[in-house]
């Protein structure tokens, strides 16, 4: 599945449509197209209810109900099986959602773990002690035995954000992940994207209502009415 | 080496979903628990049953009997010693009617020793007699047997409750009489009793035994004495009999027998199931019973799960979406429904084996002293406790396949976008 297209490019969008069709049909995306190239930190912005969180659905590879195309990594993502992209999700994305979702039965540090034992990869020592790393970058080294549901909002995308670092993956997408965080937290995540970024090469892409935010990113792409504008 | 820590991953999630809802978990396994000790206890109790009335039956019942009684009833003299075609004219057919017994013993034993199946045979000399004793005459019948096969086959010594079932070989004019009989006659041991035969012949024998069956019918009416004896009463030879009993190492393959020995034996041969056949009837009814009713206790118990299965998957409906977001496939979240839903059945079905060993054990202590039983019976089969975790596992896994089914196929945007 591997397309003959530039190398250098970590995503490439064309012309995505989607449709929802509950209550009664309606273009949400109406012929999105762009490129991320690796190690870009990428900020959207736009008005509430112009598709930004659907266009990262559809990115996350999660939403295979569209119109268009989308490659990872230079790999053709569109009608792939949903196995062979839940395998490619595990390893390459890492993804903040807007309401950061823990599992509330798990502790912080096994939340971070999970991608990480999935993809079996690394022993269980190197796992736990990534996912410790993960969270001591995220000033959550204390909170690693808490349950989940016993956590702030605030740490809770905390651990989100970890969980979503912790396979390495070449993309990272947030939907408003700093959304819950004070501002001391909010540039502590935003430092943390920019070096993952500009150190390491891993794409970020971020959904955010602040335009502080916004302003810290290498790019910002504006969405208004299901179209890039 | 990487499959191996996915699996891991499954089950530790299994797990986690089982010990944190810990009251769901238990309420699930207890109706497996429940499910498969009704079913052991339902399935051990009905075998107790079944088995107490089977050696009750067999008791005083052959697995074949071979008599010359009704069936040959019509049989005609004429027709051995004249061609067909020879006309006859047969009057007051009454006084050729004593054909009833069995004259070739040897050669009818013999025939039927060829048969691998069969583990015993013993001849009797069956009569109707008046016991005489003091003014006392009681209408009953004398049993002539051979002594050791007889024991042999219905373990008669072990009935005897005065005296010794092996003196009757020894004594020849000595008689073991039934309990009521012997009390009805106000008879003791080495009492004497006079018998009379419907041939009008009196003989005088010597109590040497009481015996007490766990039939009443054969206590009030019957006497045993040695054939020999009884073929001398009755001025019979050594090859003369009324019946011969045959017992088989497996009673069910009567028809087996008969059908390979009837064109050698002229006689009738009556199965005990023929001569049973409600003995049989109730036997089926009783295991029909018994699986219906734990069939219909799986069933409930496999409802539960479902249910409790289902109600979990909702629940975790979340989460099952986050897991897919994070890559999980939906075989990863197929394998964590179903191996929660196998540690239930599992645990259920364990605990199940000892509650139902329990109760069935307790119940067994139950008293319970009709017709030669001292408590309910109960009966073990190893097939029972197998077919009973089978069937306790794989309604578990049944019930839980389907809600895991769903919960594999649920589309995580839907759930994640809200
Ligand atoms: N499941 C759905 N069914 C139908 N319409 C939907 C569904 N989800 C979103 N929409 C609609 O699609 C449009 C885009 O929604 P989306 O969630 O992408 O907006 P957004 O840009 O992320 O807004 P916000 O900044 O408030 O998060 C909205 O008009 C919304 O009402
Ligand atoms: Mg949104």
């Amino acid at each position: 599945m591997k397309t003959d297209h530039d190398h250098t490019k970590a995503l490439e969008v064309k012309n995505v449509v989607k449709y929802f069709h509950d209550p009664s049909t309606f273009q949400v995306l109406k012929g999105v197209s762009f490129d991320v190239q690796k190690g870009e930190f990428l900020s959207i912005i736009g008005k509430s209810g112009s598709g930004k969180s659907t266009l990262l659905y559809v990115l996350s590879t999660m939403d295979t109900d569209y119109e268009g195309t989308l490659s990872v990594n230079g790999h053709l993502l569109t009608g792939q099986a949903q196995n062979t992209l839940s395998t490619f999700r595990n390893e390459h994305i890492g993804f903040v959602f807007q309401f950061h979702y823990l599992l509330p039965e798990f502790t912080a540090l096994e939340n971070v773990m999970l991608p990480a034992k999935k993809l079996g990869r690394f022993s269980l020592e190197e796992i736990e002690h990534n996912a410790y790393e993960s969270l001591r970058l995220l000033d959550l080294e204390d909170q690693a035995m808490k349950s989940a549901n016993k956590l702030s909002g605030g740490q809770q995308q905390r651990v989100a954000i970890a969980r979503a670092l912790i396979n390495s993956p070449s993309v990272i997408m947030g939907d408003e992940p700093t959304g819950n965080l004070d501002s001391k937290n909010s540039l502590a995540v935003q430092d943390i994207f920019r070096n993952l970024a500009h150190e390491f090469g891993q794409t970020i892409i971020c959904v955010t209502h602040d335009n502080d935010f916004a302003r810290n990113t290498d790019r910002t792409i504006e969405m208004a009415d299901g179209l890039i504008v | 080496m990487r499959r191996k820590r996915k699996n891991n991953v499954n089950k530790q999630i299994a797990s986690v979903h089982l010990t944190s809802k810990k009251w769901q978990t238990a309420v699930a396994i207890l109706g497996v628990t429940f499910g498969v000790s009704m079913y052991i206890f339902m399935n051990s109790f009905m075998n107790g049953v079944n088995k107490a009335q089977d050696d009750l039956a067999f008791s005083n019942l052959a697995h074949i009997r071979i008599d010359n009684e009704s069936e040959k009833r019509d049989y005609n003299p004429v027709s051995d010693k004249f061609p067909a075609s020879t006309l006859f004219n047969i009057r007051d057919k009454k006084d050729i009617q004593s054909e009833n017994d069995i004259k070739n013993t040897t050669e009818v034993m013999s025939v039927l020793k060829k048969q691998s199946e069969i583990s015993n045979i013993t001849a009797q000399l069956n009569f109707s007699v008046f016991f005489r004793s003091g003014s006392k005459k009681i209408n009953g019948s004398i049993s002539g047997v051979d002594v050791e096969n007889e024991n042999r086959m219905f373990g008669s010594a072990s009935k005897v409750i005065t005296g010794k079932w092996d003196d009757l070989n020894f004594q020849k004019s000595g008689l073991i009489i039934g309990k009521t009989l012997a009390e009805n006659l106000g008879l003791k041991l080495n009492d004497n009793v006079n018998i009379l035969t419907s041939d009008g012949i009196s003989k005088n024998f010597s109590v040497i035994g009481i015996i007490e069956t766990s039939v009443k019918e054969i206590d009030r009416s019957r006497a045993y004495i040695n054939i020999n004896t009884a073929r001398q009463v009755l001025g019979k030879n050594f090859d003369y009999s009324s019946d011969i009993l045959v017992n088989l190492y497996d009673r069910n393959k009567t028809d087996q027998i008969v059908a390979n020995t009837k064109s050698a034996i002229k006689y009738k041969m009556e199965t005990w199931q023929e001569a049973n056949q409600q003995l049989l009837a109730a036997s089926q009814l009783r295991n029909i019973i018994a699986i219906a009713v734990s069939f219909a206790i799986l069933l409930v118990a496999g409802f539960g799960i479902y249910n409790i299965m289902n109600m979990t998957i909702n629940e975790k409906i979340r989460e099952i979406a986050i897991l897919k977001a994070m890559g999980f496939a939906g075989k990863d979240i197929l394998n964590i429904f179903l191996t929660q839903a196998s540690i239930i059945g599992l645990l259920g079905g364990a605990t199940g084996l000892i509650l139902g060993v329990g109760i069935s054990s307790l119940v067994n202590r139950v008293p319970f002293k009709v017709a030669g039983l001292t408590t309910l019976p109960i009966n073990y089969h190893t097939i029972d406790f197998m077919s009973a975790i089978v069937f306790g596992i794989l309604t578990t896994i049944i019930a839980g396949y389907l809600p895991a089914r769903k919960a594999s196929k649920i589309d995580p945007v839907l759930i994640i976008r809200g």
